[in-house]
Parts: C-alpha cells; sequence; structure tokens
C-alpha cells in the first residue's frame, strides 16, 4: 500500500518579481514497509521535498500538487493541527546538520526527554513520569548506539562531535516510534564505522518494526548498501526512479550513468588512478535555470529537442524522463 | 632514492592547562614515521579522534610537534626554516570553502602568498596567478571575483589554486572531498590525477570515502589512537587488512559494497 503519495509537486519562490520553480512537478511515492532513496546534488531541491512534506515551509513560498497525500489524507488541505498531529505520531523527520537543528541552549537530556511522546509515559507522579521519561530515553539511546549515554546526555551540543549530534536526531526521530522515518543525509560526514552501524540500525527498524525511510543523501555507497529503490532529483526535476537493482544494473537517464560513474567503488575493473567519468560544468543557480531538461547544457546526449521538458515514459516501473536514454542509440 | 618528505618520531602532547579544573583524557600522537616520494599518493584513513587532522597540521606547519623532525629532500626543516616549509608543503584545508576569505577577491588571494614569500614584481605575480587559475581549470575572470560567486566546486579549485601557487612539492588535504557532491568529486579528482602526472605533486590526503582512498592512493596508513598502525601498498590493504581497526574499516566499507 502506498503511504506517503506525490504527484507533480511544484515549488515556486518569489525572486526579484519572477517566480523561479524551485521543484518542477516532482513526483515520489513511498509504499509501506520501503526504503527508498531521494538522491541528488545539493542544490537539487532534495530538503525542500522534505520540508514540504513536513509542512516546514514559509508561508509566501507557493506549494501546487496534484496529490501530496499520507494515507489518502490530503496534507495540503488539511487544518494545522491535523497536519501535526500526522507530524508527531507517523511521521519523523531527521533534519540536515544535526549542530543547527539541535537547541544549542538546551542540555541533549532535556531535548531528548521533552521528545518521548506523552503516550509512552507511565506512572502517576512526576517524579515517576521523569524516571519512566528516563528509561525510555535511555533505551533508545542505546539502540542507536550512543556508548556511555551518561557522559554524553548532561552535555550541550556544541560540546559532541557531530556523529554523536546526528545520532541524538536519530534517537529524537524514533522515540515516538514512527510509520515513515525521513531521514535527510544523516550520514553526511559520518566514518565508514559510524555510518555502518546506522544503516545496519534503519535496516533492522525497517525489518522488524514495518518502518518506511525516505532516505535523503548523495551517498550512494550507503544508498545502494540498504535502499529498495530510489528516485533520483536533479535541479528540481525528477529524472528517474525505481527498483535499486534496475537501476544500478542498467540506468537510462544520463545523468544517473553519471552519478553511478561517481563512484569508483561501484565500477571493479576501473584501473586506479585513472580518469573518472564526469559531467562538465557544475549546478545551475536557482537564478539561472535552464528551461526544458535541466540537465541540457551539461547533458553529453542532449540534443534539439531537450529544451522541451521530456514526459515521463516508464518501462516495468522503472520511469525516467528524457528524450534520449541511455538504452536508445544517440544520433 | 631518498624519499622527498620524511617525518621521524614525529610527537605532539596537547599542552597541559588547567588540568585541575577539567580533566581530561590524555591523547598523544605518535611517534609517527612516514615517508613520502616524489608524484606519490598517501592517503591516510582511520576513525574519528584518530589523530589524522591533527598529523596533517603538524606536516604543514600548523601545528607545532612536541618533538620529532620532518625531512624535506633530507634536511629538517625546523622552526627557523618555516619559509622552505611555507614555500613547498601547502595545505588544503578541511571545508576549504570557508577557509577562503569572503572579503577579498580571489586574485587578491592568490597574490598574497606570493607577495608574502616570492621576490616577483607586480606583474610576474598577476602572470602567475593567472597561470594558476587556467592551471586548475578557471578563466582569468575570476581574478575578480568573490568568494560568494563561485559554485563549491569552483571554491574548491580556488582552494588547490591556492596551495598551488608557491609550485610546491608536497600538498596536504584534510578531507578534500567531503563536502563535495558526486559530480563535483569526480571533476576535483580527476584534477588532482592531471596536476600530479602534470607536476610530479606528492599528494597526502585524508578521506573518510574509501573508495576514493582505493582509486587514488598508492599507499595507505591506518590512524587509529593517534598511531599509525597500519601502513601498506593501497591494493594489499584492501585486500588483506592486517590490524584489528583497518580490518573493522575496510570490512565495513566492503560489506556495503556487496549488498
Amino acid at each position: 500500500m502506498i503511504i506517503l503519495d506525490i504527484k507533480n509537486l511544484t515549488l515556486e519562490i518569489e525572486s526579484n518579481g519572477v517566480l523561479i520553480k524551485a521543484l518542477d512537478k516532482v513526483s515520489l511515492t513511498i509504499q509501506e514497509n520501503e526504503i527508498r532513496a531521494l538522491v541528488g546534488e545539493s542544490g537539487s531541491g532534495k530538503s525542500l521535498i522534505v520540508r514540504a512534506i513536513s509542512g516546514a515551509l514559509p508561508p509566501q513560498w507557493i506549494v501546487t500538487a496534484d496529490r501530496l497525500t499520507w494515507r489518502g489524507q490530503n496534507l495540503v488541505k488539511m487544518t494545522r493541527a491535523q497536519r501535526q498531529a500526522i507530524m508527531r505520531r507517523d511521521i519523523a523527520v531527521i533534519f540536515q546538520d544535526p549542530m543547527a537543528a539541535l537547541d544549542p541552549s538546551a542540555k541533549l537530556k532535556d531535548q531528548m526527554l521533552e521528545s518521548v511522546p506523552s503516550e509512552f509515559i507511565e506512572g502517576r507522579y512526576s517524579w515517576q513520569r521523569y524516571a519512566s521519561r528516563l528509561s525510555i530515553s535511555h533505551k533508545i539511546l542505546h539502540k542507536v548506539g550512543i556508548q556511555n549515554i551518561e557522559a554524553c546526555i548532561n552535555k550541550y551540543p556544541h560540546e559532541l562531535s557531530a556523529d554523536i549530534c546526528q545520532k541524538f536526531m536519530i534517537a529524537m526521530a524514533l522515540v515516538s516510534q514512527p510509520t515513515l522515518l525521513i531521514a535527510d543525509d544523516p550520514t553526511r560526514g559520518m566514518e565508514t564505522n559510524t555510518k555502518k552501524q546506522i544503516l545496519a540500525l534503519f535496516t533492522r527498524l525497517n525489518k522488524t518494526r514495518n518502518l518506511s525511510i525516505l532516505f535523503v543523501s548523495h551517498d550512494l555507497l550507503a544508498i545502494s548498501a540498504m535502499a529498495h529503490s530510489m528516485t533520483v532529483l536533479y535541479c528540481g526535476q525528477t529524472v528517474e526512479s525505481g527498483k535499486m537493482k534496475a537501476m544500478r544494473r542498467r540506468p537510462l537517464h544520463p545523468y544517473t550513468k553519471a552519478l553511478m560513474d561517481s563512484a569508483p567503488s561501484f565500477s571493479p575493473d576501473l584501473k586506479p588512478k585513472s580518469m573518472l567519468v564526469a559531467l562538465d560544468g557544475t549546478i545551475p543557480t536557482l537564478q539561472h535555470l535552464p528551461i526544458g531538461c535541466r540537465l541540457g547544457p551539461r547533458c553529453p546526449r542532449a540534443a534539439k529537442e531537450c529544451v522541451q521538458m521530456p514526459i515521463e515514459r516508464s518501462i516495468n516501473q522503472h520511469t525516467y524522463r528524457c528524450h534520449y536514454p541511455m538504452h536508445v542509440e544517440s544520433v | 632514492m631518498t624519499p622527498l618528505l620524511s617525518i621521524q618520531q614525529l610527537t605532539y602532547n596537547p599542552p597541559k592547562r588547567w588540568e585541575f579544573l577539567s580533566p581530561r583524557s590524555e591523547f598523544v600522537l605518535g611517534p609517527v614515521d612516514l615517508h613520502v616520494h616524489e608524484s606519490e599518493t598517501l592517503a591516510i584513513i582511520g576513525s574519528n579522534d584518530s589523530g589524522k587532522s591533527l598529523l596533517a597540521k603538524l606536516i604543514a606547519g600548523a601545528v607545532k610537534p612536541t618533538s620529532g623532525e620532518i625531512l624535506l629532500n633530507g634536511q629538517p626543516i625546523g622552526t627557523h626554516q618555516s619559509k622552505a616549509r611555507a614555500n613547498n608543503i601547502r595545505m588544503v584545508f578541511r571545508h576549504s570553502a570557508e577557509s577562503l576569505n569572503p572579503g577579498i577577491s580571489i586574485g587578491s588571494m592568490l597574490d598574497e602568498p606570493l607577495r608574502l614569500n616570492t621576490q616577483l614584481s607586480p606583474a610576474m605575480r598577476l602572470e602567475k596567478v593567472m597561470q594558476t587559475l587556467s592551471l586548475v581549470g578557471l578563466m582569468p575572470d575570476y581574478y575578480y571575483f568573490y568568494k560568494h560567486m563561485l559554485s563549491d566546486g569552483q571554491q574548491q579549485r580556488v582552494a588547490l589554486a591556492r596551495a598551488l601557487i608557491l609550485d610546491p612539492q608536497v600538498i596536504v588535504a584534510d578531507e578534500p572531498f567531503a563536502a563535495l557532491d558526486p559530480s563535483v568529486r569526480s571533476q576535483t579528482v580527476n584534477l588532482l590525477l592531471k596536476l600530479q602526472a602534470e607536476l610530479g605533486l606528492a599528494f597526502i590526503f585524508i578521506s573518510h570515502n574509501l573508495g576514493i582512498v582505493r582509486h587514488m592512493a598508492d599507499r595507505t596508513i591506518v590512524m587509529s589512537n593517534g598511531q599509525i598502525v597500519e601502513s601498506n601498498l593501497t591494493q594489499t590493504l584492501f585486500t588483506a587488512p592486517e590490524h584489528p581497526s583497518a580490518q573493522k574499516l575496510i570490512h565495513a566499507h566492503n560489506s556495503m559494497l556487496k549488498l
């Protein structure tokens, strides 16, 4: 069953009197019990999608969508209170950059205790309830793999390293036992061992608790290790989406191909110290977006048609938007 | 053949202060021995807090070592030869974007090391800056640009240009790829490989991205708790790591690959 369904989500930002489409007809679905990866480089609007789902966008930004539903309920038309209720219990979000997302003026203990939902707390009197909160927090902190909890919990965020703060963020998100976890770049800057721990935790929760995960990142190695399906985003447009295995075996969009090539670990027969295949140029800024397919100017297969936005085509649930996909001989 | 850069028995103890107020766990780096040859790439990997960045800073001279020697072409460089070090060992800092001065243009940023370390005339300096800009694949116009006008990848290129401008023999880079997007990262990797082939640079870099380490490095050093626990050719290390902490890192990497 589809739990989160996004169809043609468009987000417009006004800048100097011109409307800029920061997100252009993005479609994304998350099935129950699925780990979906959302891949894109910085500035591709990954975090904007996360914020659009969680409702954390400034009111002057215009969100339009054919569908933006949570279990059939329209998230856009919902009142604030209803939406907050869903965000509180069903969807949990781990925001990017833990140091910025945590409150610098409160100890981690207070922040952690505050995030425990009141339904889980047992006991009648305040000291019992406090003890109950504390034991729930300890359990979850232990689960995300924080060693010497006692030492960490009484500190302020700036006193700890970024990856421990990240683990606290994950713990705070998981404590409400959500159905969908949206993780915005949770493994950024982590070393390999810690990353593996976190990924193992996510996979375990996905298997035992039926947690669905939207894993937003550009770390392809981590994604390929755990995700079931993947959506690739470029400059606010979804370029390709499908099952992880199919996309790794045969990417259809030139951009996905370039992404896959950028990770040397994926090509075992690559000679050490040989040149990597890379697209020229860089991601355009929001003020200078090309028309049509936004990859156009950087794309090795671009042609005249590419100034028109390609329609969405699909082969076996593997959808892509490209005039000259990789399986078609280029002209 | 004498190695280009060799480090002998380098140690670092953090200075003790306020010990009675805040008891700190003693972290000691070293003693560390390592050497790098011309056109060789050395990667340093290890878990967090293993002293990788500190070692990089010690090599580049940003932090003074407690004891030990750093030899460049067989000549010891101590505190008195800081000029030789500044000219020959250059560093690319972590978060290279944040290490650029937002208040001055790229040109003056690149001009500064030349002004301070060489006797070139202004015209020659300008020429040198232009040369270096084209070397890292930037247009001459960027001389007048400021940091905020550049994208991530271009900022990375400027940071690299700043390291290259004095024609160094060794470049030390602290996580040069961490903050970069995949496509820009490939561009940077290609650029570094190209520069190394052209200029014969020795390149020491720290990275968490073991895929890139495996691709780029000739030799890899594994650090743990301030010690070098294993040092070997990259391919050998990745196929048969010996020390437990090296095994842990490489197995973690491989396990993510397999699935």
